[in-house]
């Protein structure tokens, strides 16, 4: 799944930030090092109204009226919060005039495409969702991940090409033009919302494994430490167990052969012996105990500690209009032309598998097509 | 790795309701393309790359590819915890420079303690202040005051972990942890891998060019002091990835793996580091009649004194030390001691060492300097030699000295503002001629321009003089170098010359293979300086200085062999850190 995140370069930021101070209706007149920004009383938005001047990259020190403009300035990552939360949810169509998409295994092929031309037959509805995940255990850095899934409005078919396409459409260098308001009604979103959610997490399943047998490592690591600490403990214990034990035969010599005062003497201090002896004895008793459960408790303390917390937001969700029909590609070898009938999408591209008609192997960008002399032939068939 | 009772995990799916809700909101065409392009910009990293660097003076400090490369994934794809494992003299030094520099442009470097063997502390100092402009306090400073009251430290690791300061480092939450040559701190069992695991800090530094010292185990030490819990429990590490039987290793590309998100290690083969030749000449003069006794008076005052008091020690070695470098460097040390405090007990033998010193009229290292700037004059591109001396007197003498034989000369010392002292290289390469320089030099800048050196007087410590050959023997120097030594016969130059510098090769060294040696050396709680000048002091006969210079040679070269034997095994086992084949 591919990571939807965008680096936040100086240009990108001032790029975006350009675009939206105008979208929003405040006008900026632009110098080398910075920018005088006008922010009408009208104007929908946090930013305080009035001129700011705003200052490229690492320049001078924020105050009231001067902010800097760079990828960690405070007034660039307010921006970035406003916009987001102005319109999470939209609509955007993906016409058939776009380019139709060669599937790699002709583009690594050794035929050449003479003409394509796609025949859209009906309209589909898609949704695109862009989900923040958060993955937080103790022993690893907190992880963001951004992910987009789409899936097919009416069949719920999971549709990962045109989760790329979405992402190259809404690239910073983008000018797509948004068809509007989402016409999804919030019933018909909800289930495919859950249905992305699900796709969402097979799709980053690996990642979590990783990090999970990670997080499982730290935590038997402690609990290993933890061991060996308890362990010491018990020697320690026992040592002043056996100490005990032989002052108080010490005591118990000298009650039967001292005089009196000092049998008294030696009988007090016996008692108070005693009575320390059995409580070590129980806390050994009990320490055994627990070790040879192997600290069950503590344990599951420390595994707790440890566990995965993952917390799954969605952020934005796009209607996507796209259209399905077939294509065909002319291709040429040669003296021989054969035009092949596909399925195909707009924003999706092939739908259909292909397969070598010598070998039955799936046509691949890795086992691409060489001939079209006997059918379509794979590499692997003609080398 | 099978054998974990894993973690739970819990996976909470936050109301989607406000999205849902949206669904129904009116907005203006655009605000929804905006919207996800906000979101995508919130979730990307900001535009990871060193920005300090163009802030730094390309003269003071020559950045090379794998320096950059390693403090950009230390910093970027580490999470700021990283094991800096480069092979021996590739300048793990300077990637951690940047890397503080960096982190000092990012404003993210609120208190830093670097932690070194004692001998390298001051280099350490030097260098960061030099190449890139970093303020650091040294814990040898006479304004080091205490651990919490500075932000910016480097001190040595046993300064740290004693009794006095132990409480003080780990009560404070630092920014940034150094810890140079870390290899010393494998063994879970000492004090200072107790100090470095109880201390506190968000990032960490870690370098050694020996990861592992004698089994596979070291390595999980230091790794696991920086990432817990990477490598799982000792127990598990060792029945995963060493063969007991075989002791060999197994799932290499696991441990690789592993290794991968915590260790940089380049290899010398894949950098563009050529050094040129470097030819060591060294000239042992006979001194005058006069200059033996001289040095046998102050030699005899010194070990005198020093039997009785040994609280003097560091202006006995200063004085110990001047004598072989000149007659008048030796003569303002004996007047202020004499008259300005009020030393009484040896009056007369200073008076007598200042009556030897007014008797002297040939001073013969000077003689014999003029020989070798001569040679230069004829041989060497606009006759441009640098002379090291210690001492600023006598740096004046032989400067008025090459000034009357009709030379154009440079004078540097530490008395100089940057400025001028930028000037007075700028004039030395344009003019050609002799700069005369004190070890205030030594520190940072570069004159690859000149290939000849000559060292007047030598430091007792061996890390100077590499310093002082590494101002002209550097990355971008594209001739052969020459260096000089000059001593006298029979004076502690020549034991230390002949008997120590000379069987450790300590003239074809670099830096890095020097403080492995040096640091080694270290281990048994004395300085290099403090070793020399004991033995000088202890010493009843002839006989038994050579014997005592001998021993500590082979001590020396011992140390040296250990540390090739360590570094050798290392590539071995790291192989360009791809670790080879799997054994199973």
């Amino acid at each position: 799944m591919t990571d939807a995140s965008i680096t936040v370069t100086q240009s990108v930021v001032e790029q975006f930030t350009e675009r939206y101070l105008r979208s929003i209706g405040c006008s900026i007149e632009r110098s080398d090092d910075h920018w005088v920004v006008s922010v009408p009383d009208d104007t929908d938005t946090e930013i305080t109204h009035g001129r700011h001047t705003l200052v490229r990259g690492e320049g001078t020190p924020e105050d009231d009226s001067t902010k800097r403009l760079n990828p960690e300035s405070a007034f660039f990552q307010r921006l970035l919060r406003e916009a987001g939360e102005r319109s999470p949810s939209g609509k955007l169509s993906i016409e058939s005039e776009s380019d139709i998409e060669i599937p790699g295994w002709i583009q690594n092929g050794a035929v050449e495409v003479q003409g394509a031309q796609f025949t859209p037959y009906y309209d589909r509805t898609a949704i695109v969702i862009l989900f923040r995940v958060g993955i937080e255990t103790v022993s690893e850095y907190q992880q963001e991940l951004l992910r987009a899934v789409a899936v097919d409005a009416r069949s719920e078919e999971h549709l990962p090409r045109l989760a790329e396409s979405f992402l190259e459409r809404t690239s910073i260098e983008a000018n797509e033009v948004f068809a509007g308001n989402s016409q999804l009604a919030k019933e018909e979103a909800r289930p495919l919302l859950d249905a992305a959610r699900d796709l969402l997490l097979d799709g980053i399943q690996h990642r979590l494994d990783e990090i999970h047998q990670e997080a499982s490592r730290a935590a038997d690591s402690e609990v290993e430490e933890y061991r060996q600490m308890q362990q010491q403990r018990i020697q320690e214990l026992q040592e002043e167990h056996s100490n005990l034990s032989s002052k108080i035969d010490d005591l118990s010599e000298k009650i039967n052969t001292g005089d009196e005062d000092s049998r008294v003497q030696a009988l007090r201090e016996r008692k108070e012996l005693k009575s320390e002896y059995e409580e070590l004895d129980e806390t050994l008793d009990e320490l055994w105990e627990r070790r040879d459960s192997g600290f069950p408790e503590r344990q599951r303390e420390i595994r707790e500690r440890h566990s995965l917390d993952v917390k799954v937001t969605p952020l934005t969700l796009t209607e996507i209009e796209y259209e399905r029909g077939e294509v065909d590609f002319e291709l040429i070898d040669g003296n021989i032309n054969q035009t092949v009938t596909l399925g195909y999408g707009s924003g999706i591209g092939v739908a259909d598998t292909v397969r070598c008609s010598a070998c039955e192997q799936e046509l691949s960008e890795h086992n691409p097509i060489q001939t079209i002399s006997n059918g379509l032939e794979c590499r692997s068939c003609t080398e | 790795m099978s054998g974990y009772d894993l973690v739970d995990i819990e996976v909470t799916h936050e109301s989607a309701d406000d999205l849902l809700d949206s669904l129904s909101e009116d907005g203006a065409e655009g605000d929804h393309l905006q919207s996800i392009q906000a979101v995508r910009l919130q979730a990307g990293q900001p535009d990871s790359e060193l920005r300090s660097l163009k802030e730094l003076d390309e003269n003071s400090v020559k950045l090379l590819e794998h320096q950059v490369d390693a403090a950009y994934r230390a910093l970027f794809e580490m999470d700021g915890k990283a094991l800096l494992a480069d092979e021996v003299g590739l300048g793990k030094t300077i990637e951690v420079g940047m890397i503080l520099k960096e982190m000092h442009f990012r404003e993210t470097d609120e208190s830093v303690l670097i932690l070194t063997p004692a001998q390298l502390a001051k280099q350490w100092q030097a260098e960061l202040r030099e190449k890139f402009g970093l303020d650091f306090i040294c814990n040898y400073d006479d304004e080091f005051e205490d651990f919490d009251a500075h932000d910016y430290i480097i001190a040595s690791i046993d300064t740290a972990k004693s009794e006095r300061h132990r409480q003080t480092v780990l009560d404070r939450d630092w920014d940034v942890l150094v810890l140079d040559e870390a290899h010393y701190v494998k063994n879970e069992e000492t004090d200072r891998y107790d100090l470095i695991d109880r201390l506190a800090y968000n990032y960490a530094f870690f370098l050694t060019a020996t990861p592992i010292q004698n089994e596979l185990t070291d390595l999980y030490n230091v790794v696991s002091l920086l990432r817990p819990g990477l490598f799982g429990t000792r127990d598990v590490f060792h029945q995963y990835f060493v063969n007991s039987n075989q002791e060999t290793l197994v799932n290499r590309d696991e441990l690789q793996d592993r290794l991968n998100k915590v260790m940089i290690r380049n290899r010398r083969e894949d950098t563009d580091i050529d050094f040129t030749d470097r030819t060591i000449d060294t000239r042992t003069f006979e001194p005058t009649p006069k200059e033996r006794e001289l040095y046998q008076a102050v030699s005899d005052y010194v070990k005198g004194a020093y039997s009785q008091d040994q609280g003097q020690k560091l202006v006995l070695m200063l004085l110990q030390k001047e004598v072989v470098s000149s007659p008048v460097a030796l003569k303002r040390t004996i007047e202020k001691r004499l008259y300005e405090q009020s030393e009484l007990t040896h009056a007369d033998e200073l008076e007598t060492i200042l009556d030897l010193i007014d008797e002297i009229d040939t001073v013969t290292k000077q003689e014999r300097l003029l020989d070798i700037v001569e040679e230069a004059r004829d041989n060497v591109e606009m006759g441009r030699v640098i002379v090291f001396t210690q001492f600023r007197a006598t740096q004046q003498q032989i400067l008025d000295r090459l000034v009357s034989e009709g030379y154009t000369v440079h004078a540097f010392h530490g008395g100089h503002s940057s400025s001028e002292k930028e000037q007075i290289v700028e004039d030395f390469e344009e003019e050609g001629g002799i700069l005369v320089s004190t070890d205030a030099m030594s520190e940072g800048r570069n004159l690859q321009f000149c290939n000849m050196l000559v060292n007047l007087d030598l430091p007792w410590n061996p890390m100077r003089v590499e310093q002082r050959i590494g101002r002209i023997h550097r990355i971008g120097q594209k001739r052969d170098v020459f260096i000089f030594n000059m001593a006298l016969k029979d004076t502690i130059e020549e034991y230390v010359l002949e008997r120590l510098y000379h069987k450790i090769d300590l003239f074809q060294q670099s830096v890095g293979e020097l403080s492995s040696i040096l640091s080694r050396l270290e281990e048994s709680g004395t300085s290099f300086e403090d070793q020399i000048f004991e033995r000088l002091m202890n010493a009843d006969s002839e006989v038994e200085l050579e014997n005592d210079f001998d021993a500590m040679a082979v001590n020396l070269q011992e140390q040296r062999e250990l540390a090739d034997k360590l570094e050798e095994f290392n590539s071995g086992v790291f192989e360009g850190f791809d670790l080879g084949e799997s054994d199973d």
